[in-house]
């Protein structure tokens, strides 16, 4: 397939062509502050007057320093209109995978007097275009293909979407500061997953399609030329650079065998709270719960995001607990996603967006606790 | 295609007060659910949400399915307000059956504990329904006391059973109790089998797996002989929401039986 080009950095005419295509998905800027910045839309409803308060926000552009990653307040979003479209970010707060598994999805519901006619629920009516996902985050979704789209039990709801989805990605030309993909096999320029990469060289972007509904959406634009393919190259390279983290995570599942009640286990989990944050923001974290919800005689099976660190997760009807405590919580987590996924599928279920290092209450970086677990563990 | 998650509906036309605190509910599922014995299903308590069982039925015998169930969590208390007559669900059968074919020509030892022998029952009526086919069955039973345990009024019927030796423990006894007292591994302190080719098949609270375990390999049985019911917090069924994670195991899927050869590496299982 042919890459090419959309010349000039207005991606607006390309933007308005996707729309008309199917529902457009893109980082648009969430309004957290009381102080919306943003003019009001159907989603974000103004909390107070946003005329006389808009200057308190400030812009978002500019130098990228860590704390441009905490100022980050982008999700996907459905986008009606091109200028909500941000792609002058490092990464979206939530990752991808809310368009594939849902913070909080309705599986079916049902009318309480009779709960043995359940009505379905459609995951995803229309084909949806996603614009602007990070390499990392989509090669979680191949991660995800592995737990959800297993040949016996294929999940319904999350093959719908996946078959429903077209994903462009944006490589990543200045990873931020607490990315490490290439640590973890991955690429700031990786194409897992997607349809279509862009790459922003500068004065236009280069499109690299990789499956055919990519190719659809580029079909019409220019060709790119041998230049435009080595400074995309050139581009990835530096990004690559940028990243000093290294891992040897073969190595580690090796050492994670074997240590399993090593002491660093304590040392690592000391500062934990069990918050749970890292695995919410985790573009990998798969685990749910499946309740039901009854209200005025109509009730609805609800599946939401869950946690691994917290208590509940794992225990038992009878008070039996077989991970009681903090520290167990953790060294599941750690090894699920480096010794046991790894074992089972050959990839260690970890992208390296650096969501959890940013968002940890307590501090905790995931490289170190790597690096701590490869020097301490034998 | 059919939704995985989705229950079939099932009513209960029976329901049999085993212990104060365990109930038998018979139901009849408006399809066959097409389990065999060691495999679970999620019922659903419409409102309340589902938790996971193991049938305690003969797989010979679809047309109903029973569960012996403990009253103890949030959604066995909302089960035992439903009555005759009312509707549940189910989804399933998961997880991995008893790998009955290479039980044949064995003798097979089960050890149960409390409402542990609700599972286990099933794989007794499968074993017994075809016993020319397999070794003797032996079923050791340790319950708290005598009220608490369950087919009581099964027991002496299935001690008729060709092949079949039954023998009963409870931790404390009343005036009428002519059996053992002590924890359910003070029945065996001889094995009238033989332990090194016998299959031994444990399900009971996570303590008394360990000690029978222990047991179990101090008297000789190789650990891929060796069936314990590992269950722990399964939710989905299908090796995806996580919560029944055991190393690198997802019970619901992986097991939720798994032998001791399996689950020796992980350390301290029964955790």
């Amino acid at each position: 397939m042919k890459p090419r080009i959309i010349p000039g950095k207005e991606l607006n005419g390309f933007i308005k062509g996707l729309m008309e295509r199917a529902e457009l998905y893109a980082p648009k800027e969430r309004d957290t502050s009381p102080f919306p910045a943003n003019p009001a839309s159907d989603e974000n409803p103004p909390a107070l007057d946003a005329a006389e308060h808009s200057a308190g926000t400030p812009p978002v552009n500019g130098n990228r320093e860590v704390s441009q990653f905490f100022r980050d307040t982008t999700e996907f979003r459905h986008i009606t209109d091109p200028a909500q479209v941000n792609l002058d970010h490092l990464n979206t707060k939530l990752p991808l995978k809310e368009l594939f598994l849902p913070r909080r999805e309705v599986m079916f519901t049902f009318d309480t007097d009779t709960p043995e006619r359940v009505e379905p629920v459609e995951a995803v009516a229309a084909e949806r275009i996603v614009l602007g996902a990070r390499p990392c985050d989509a090669a979680a979704l191949e991660m995800f293909d592995r737990v959800f789209l297993d040949e016996a039990t294929p999940d319904p709801y999350y093959r719908a979407r996946r078959e429903k989805t077209t994903i462009i990605g944006l490589a990543c030309n200045e990873p931020g500061p607490a990315c490490f993909c290439t640590a973890v096999g991955g690429s700031p320029h990786g194409s897992a997953a997607l349809d279509l990469l862009l790459v922003d060289s500068g004065d236009r972007y280069l499109a690299r399609p990789m499956t055919a509904k990519g190719e659809a959406l580029v079909a019409h634009l220019p060709e790119a030329t041998a230049p435009d393919i080595e400074k995309a190259a050139g581009l990835e390279q530096e990004a690559r650079a940028a990243m000093k983290f290294t891992s040897d995570t073969a190595a580690l599942q090796e050492k994670l065998k074997a240590g399993f009640d090593h002491k660093a286990w304590d040392e690592i989990a000391l500062p934990c709270v069990n918050c749970g944050v890292c695995t919410y923001v985790c573009p990998t974290c798969h685990c749910f719960d499946v309740t039901d919800e009854e209200s005025h005689g109509r009730g609805a099976r609800i599946r939401t995001w869950d946690s691994c660190q917290f208590s509940l997760f794992t225990r038992h009807a009878s008070g039996h607990n077989p991970r009681p405590t903090g520290r167990d919580r953790l060294r599941n987590r750690m090894m699920h996603k480096f010794r046991y996924f790894p074992a089972v599928h050959g990839t260690v279920l970890c992208v390296g967006c650096g969501r959890c290092i940013v968002e940890c209450p307590s501090g905790i970086d995931l490289r170190e606790t790597l690096t701590t677990l490869q020097e301490e563990l034998e | 295609m059919t939704n995985i998650f989705q229950p079939i509906s099932a009513e209960i036309i029976k329901t049999i007060d085993e212990t104060p605190n365990i109930r038998t509910f018979v139901l009849r599922p408006e399809q066959e659910v097409p389990f065999l014995a060691g495999q679970f299903i999620e019922l659903t308590m419409p409102g309340f949400g589902e938790a996971p069982f193991t049938p305690s039925s003969s797989h010979f015998n679809r047309d109903l399915i029973e569960m012996t169930i403990m009253k103890v969590g949030r959604a066995t208390g909302a089960l035992f307000n439903f009555k005759v007559g009312d509707k549940v669900g189910i989804r399933g059968p998961y997880g991995a059956r008893y790998p009955l074919e290479k039980f044949e020509g064995r003798d097979i030892y089960i050890v149960g504990g409390g409402v542990g022998l609700a599972p286990l029952r099933a794989l007794f009526l499968a074993l017994t329904h075809e016993i020319d086919k397999y070794g003797r069955v032996f079923l050791r039973y340790g319950a708290r006391t005598p009220a608490d345990i369950v087919y009581k009024y099964l027991i002496p019927e299935w001690e008729k059973l060709k092949k079949v030796d039954i023998d009963l423990s409870v931790d404390v006894s009343d005036e009428k109790w002519m059996k053992k007292v002590g924890v359910v591994t003070c029945l065996m302190d001889e094995i009238p089998c033989n332990e090194a080719e016998s299959i031994a098949v444990v399900c009971g609270p996570p303590i008394m797996m360990k000690f029978v375990t222990m047991k179990l390999l101090e008297a000789g049985f190789q650990g891929q002989n060796i069936y314990l019911s590992m269950e722990t917090n399964m939710s989905c069924g299908l090796g995806q929401c996580g919560h029944c994670k055991l190393g690198p195991y997802f019970t619901c899927k992986d097991g939720p039986v798994l032998t001791w050869d399996q689950v020796k590496g992980i350390p301290d299982p029964f955790v």
